[in-house]
């Protein structure tokens, strides 16, 4: 197998609407088998866990790597100086630390993320005007949010789809006019970007006692949560302000759950109510597992999120996460960090110490 | 059979259908069960907290200590009789609210509340007092004059976590000063406090309005302020941000004790690592790692093991590894929540991670996660484990070796439990106690303090009194008012 072999795979099972389970677990386990062989210090992770293509007959039980892994280990199953792309978590949560992912040829990321943001947020339309509330590429190089958000203007957008967000912050005289735009010319339009910059463009509107009647069809594409950048708004206050201050109903107010540790997104269908039910396209699965077992949470109780992401390939495709989630039918319920218990008792648990300690 | 609902608290002067009550569920064990706590109005809070400061003036503080012992050890003879319902009532909710098995419960019940006997309340008074006797009366000073304790009219506790027993410590060492005690109790464990109040109500009629045991959900500012502006000094215990707030809202007259989080560990010398002696020393590390799940200050989070002995380091983590096992039949460790797995995931994986650097690692998981031993040569700061029962073994050339890693955490370090020569003992002692180690203890006693021992190294009853001299001068003046004076 070679990579270009793998990759011609990954598009076309892509395309392939009709997909089964067995051709996923098939090419799930094709993958395994090429990120034990390439890619150096996950083989030695199966291996520690004695898990090896030979013994794993499903896509469930291959190992999942946790996601401060990334921060530790370089995961590639080609050399990393020659990735085409490097996607860095922020690190906000992981004391500065990044957690990178090499993508060798970014063009299975991008085919990823356009069959599934064209059927999970365009609607009937081919394009839409967009208003931007994130950085460019050029500015965030290494943020796979910024190349999301790059790849949906490009794929989607109209020519006169603009970034809203300055290094002052929001551009307010772009912003207004766009909007402007949009209530007199009845041409619906998108807002796109973190959550968080939401929360402060909800704050600015109401500085500025403005709201904007956006035309039917206009919606709203956040993600991300609020991650300490902003305000923390409970999800329904949150959408409730969004939905009132610009007149899109919360059925078209989409929150996308993605990560840099992954290639393929997560959307829910509006969130008329919260935690609304998330899911992906037919090349990423999800379990909610115990976290300590590894096993699979009985029906309807609170795990941790696995996901096995198959565009994921040039690194590992099956990560655990650090979320809290509940498997439903069709999809699951996102509901937050799963870490950062409470000592029970009078002994320093691991984050309080780090805090003492630099102190 | 106790009934579903248990009512927490102990509120003197109260009757329970004026209070309202929140009820708290717990599904530990999977026995459900539930605990209604009670929510005071400012105003009750306030009533309550003048009820107790004028009792403990008026029937508290004319008691002899010796009075005070006799009554403290009779309600804990009524805890040690398994027979006793109040025993037994703390025997079947105690697991059921906090998960820990039963058995070790029972056990750790019984080692615990003998400390508070009346020869280890005697000694316990002694260690801080050197004339017990100035709790009662004025008392000769060397130095001249007089002098005499006087404990606060209303002493507030703030308890936090869920080892089964912890607030007798401090509700004790205030009744043993005579104090007028409130105690805030935790949601993980609000049952123990109010039963051992309701006990000492009943063996001792006379105090019964001395006391009481309040809760309010951790974050309730406003409650916690009708109670702490009442207070003269304040007893507290939890993690540093939650104790950082709470002497922010205090006034600056209140006294204020703190009991942060603290991190404790084990040392093992070469001369303990012989064929014979080295499973015998990993048996009692592994019950100091087994004990309530290392949910105490004083329990271990590594341990520092010398090379040279006749079982190396490595060897040794594998013996602590077989008797966590072992343990893990005779007393499983509790149910953890979604957020403590994933917190003891975390840890493991890390662990793991570090482990695929090279062959000076190694890790050992019991099965689904029960247990965790990391092992490491030298390479290891002092960091905590991952708690309920994952724990680092780190290899050193000598135990000294291990002293400049744990230094800079000097405010954080309590317990270290050691075996090793007495010879050695005491040179470790001197370097520990100088890097802010505050108590050594034997390998399998870590979590179980002597009587009287001085926690994080304080007084836990001369910091709660004032002493108030009568200076020489003033007796001799006095001597020229007298009515018989020549």
């Amino acid at each position: 197998m070679t990579q270009d072999r793998i990759i011609e795979a990954l598009l076309a099972f892509i395309e392939n609407d009709d997909a089964s389970d067995e051709e996923f677990d098939a090419l799930a386990l094709t993958l395994f088998a090429w990120q034990f062989e390439h890619n150096e210090p996950y083989r030695r992770f199966c291996q520690q866990r004695e898990k090896t293509p030979r013994r794993i007959k499903s896509w469930r039980d291959i190992p999942a790597v946790p996601i401060n892994a990334f921060k530790d280990l370089t995961l590639s199953c080609s050399d990393p100086e020659q990735a085409e792309r490097v996607f860095m978590t922020s690190g906000t949560t992981q004391g500065g630390v990044h957690g990178r992912s090499y993508h060798a040829d970014i063009r299975v990321y991008d085919a990823s993320m356009i069959a599934n943001f064209r059927h999970r947020f365009m609607g009937e339309y081919d394009r839409i005007r967009m208003g931007i509330l994130f950085p460019d590429e050029i500015a965030m190089p290494n943020s796979s949010l910024a190349h999301y958000l790059a790849l949906a203007k490009e794929n989607f957008g109209t020519d006169d789809s603009h970034y809203l967000l300055t290094e002052d912050g929001i551009d307010q005289i772009r912003l207004l006019t766009e909007l402007a735009h949009a209530e007199t010319s009845g041409e619906p339009y998108a807002l796109l970007g973190a959550s968080y910059s939401f929360v402060h463009l909800l704050d600015e509107m109401r500085t500025m006692g403005e709201s904007a009647e956006l035309p039917p069809g206009s919606r709203i594409l956040d993600t991300g949560g609020f991650k300490g950048q902003s305000r923390e708004l409970d999800l329904d206050e949150f959408y409730t302000q969004l939905s009132s201050t610009f007149y899109v109903p919360r059925d078209l107010c989409i929150n996308m759950y993605g990560m840099t540790e992954l290639s393929t997104q997560f959307y829910d269908w509006g969130n008329r109510t919260c935690p609304s039910v998330k899911s992906g396209p037919h090349w990423i699965r999800t379990r909610a597992i115990d976290p300590l077992t590894g096993e699979d949470m009985p029906h309807g109780e609170t795990g941790v999120l696995v996901h096995c992401d198959l565009a994921h390939f040039n690194i590992v495709s099956t990560i655990l996460t650090e979320d809290a989630g509940i498997m439903v039918e069709d999809g699951f319920l996102l509901l937050g960090r799963a870490d950062g218990a409470e000592a029970k008792g009078c002994s320093m648990a691991v984050a309080e110490f780090l805090k003492a300690a630099r102190n | 059979m106790a009934s579903a609902i248990e009512r927490a608290g102990y509120l003197p002067g109260l009757a329970p259908d004026e209070v309202e009550w929140q009820t708290l569920a717990f599904d530990r064990a999977g026995a459900p069960l539930e605990i209604a706590v009670p929510v005071l109005s400012d105003a009750q809070m306030a009533a309550l907290a003048a009820r107790v400061r004028e009792a403990s003036r008026q029937c508290l503080k004319p008691l002899p200590v010796a009075r005070i012992i006799d009554i403290i050890d009779a309600a804990i003879a009524r805890l040690l009789d398994r027979t006793d319902p109040w025993r037994r009532q703390a025997e079947e909710l105690l697991p059921a609210i906090t998960g820990y098995d039963s058995e070790m419960i029972r056990l750790g019940l019984t080692e615990y509340l003998k400390t508070f006997r009346k020869p280890q309340l005697t000694r316990f008074v002694a260690e801080d007092f050197a004339n017990p006797q100035s709790l009662d009366d004025f008392q000769p000073l060397p130095k001249g004059g007089f002098a005499r304790a006087f404990g606060p009219d209303l002493l507030v506790h703030i308890w936090a976590g869920n080892v089964p027993g912890l607030p007798l410590w401090s509700l004790i060492s205030g009744l043993l000063v005579k104090a007028g005690n409130i105690g805030k109790v935790p949601s993980a464990e609000p049952l123990f406090a109010g039963l051992f109040a309701r006990l000492l109500a009943e063996v001792a009629p006379e105090l019964s309005d001395c006391f009481a045991i309040v809760w309010w959900k951790g974050g309730d500012s406003a409650r916690e302020a009708a109670l702490l502006r009442e207070a003269d000094t304040v007893l507290a215990y939890g993690g540093n941000d939650s104790l950082t707030a709470l002497r922010d809202r205090l006034p600056l007259t209140t006294r204020y004790l703190a009991h942060g989080h603290k991190v404790s560990f084990g040392m093992v010398a070469k001369d303990a690592l012989d064929t014979r002696k080295a499973w015998d020393a990993a048996h009692k590390a592994a019950y100091d790692v087994v004990r309530y799940d290392q949910q105490g200050c004083y329990s271990p989070h590594l341990f520092f093991v010398e090379r040279g002995g006749k079982i190396s380091p490595r060897e040794f983590s594998h013996y602590v590894a077989h008797e966590l096992a072992s343990f893990q039949q005779k007393f499983p460790r509790r149910p953890l929540s979604l957020a403590e797995a994933g917190d003891v995931a975390a840890w493991r994986h890390g662990e793991e991670m570090k482990s695929l650097a090279g062959p000076e690692r190694e890790i050992m998981s019991g099965a689904a996660g029960a247990w965790s031993v990391s092992y490491s040569e030298d390479t290891d700061d002092l960091a905590p484990s991952g708690l309920n029962r994952t724990i680092r073994i780190v290899a050193v050339d000598t135990l000294a070796d291990a002293v400049p890693r744990i230094a800079p955490y000097k405010a954080l370090l309590q317990t270290v439990g050691i075996a090793a020569t007495p010879r050695e003992l005491f040179r470790l002692a001197a370097i520990l106690g100088a890097v802010g180690v505050t108590r050594i203890s034997a390998l399998g006693r870590m979590t179980a303090p002597e009587a009287g021992w001085h926690h994080d190294g304080r007084f836990n009853l001369l910091d709660l009194v004032t002493l108030t001299e009568i200076e020489q001068s003033a007796e001799t003046a006095a001597d020229s008012f007298a009515p018989y004076v020549d």
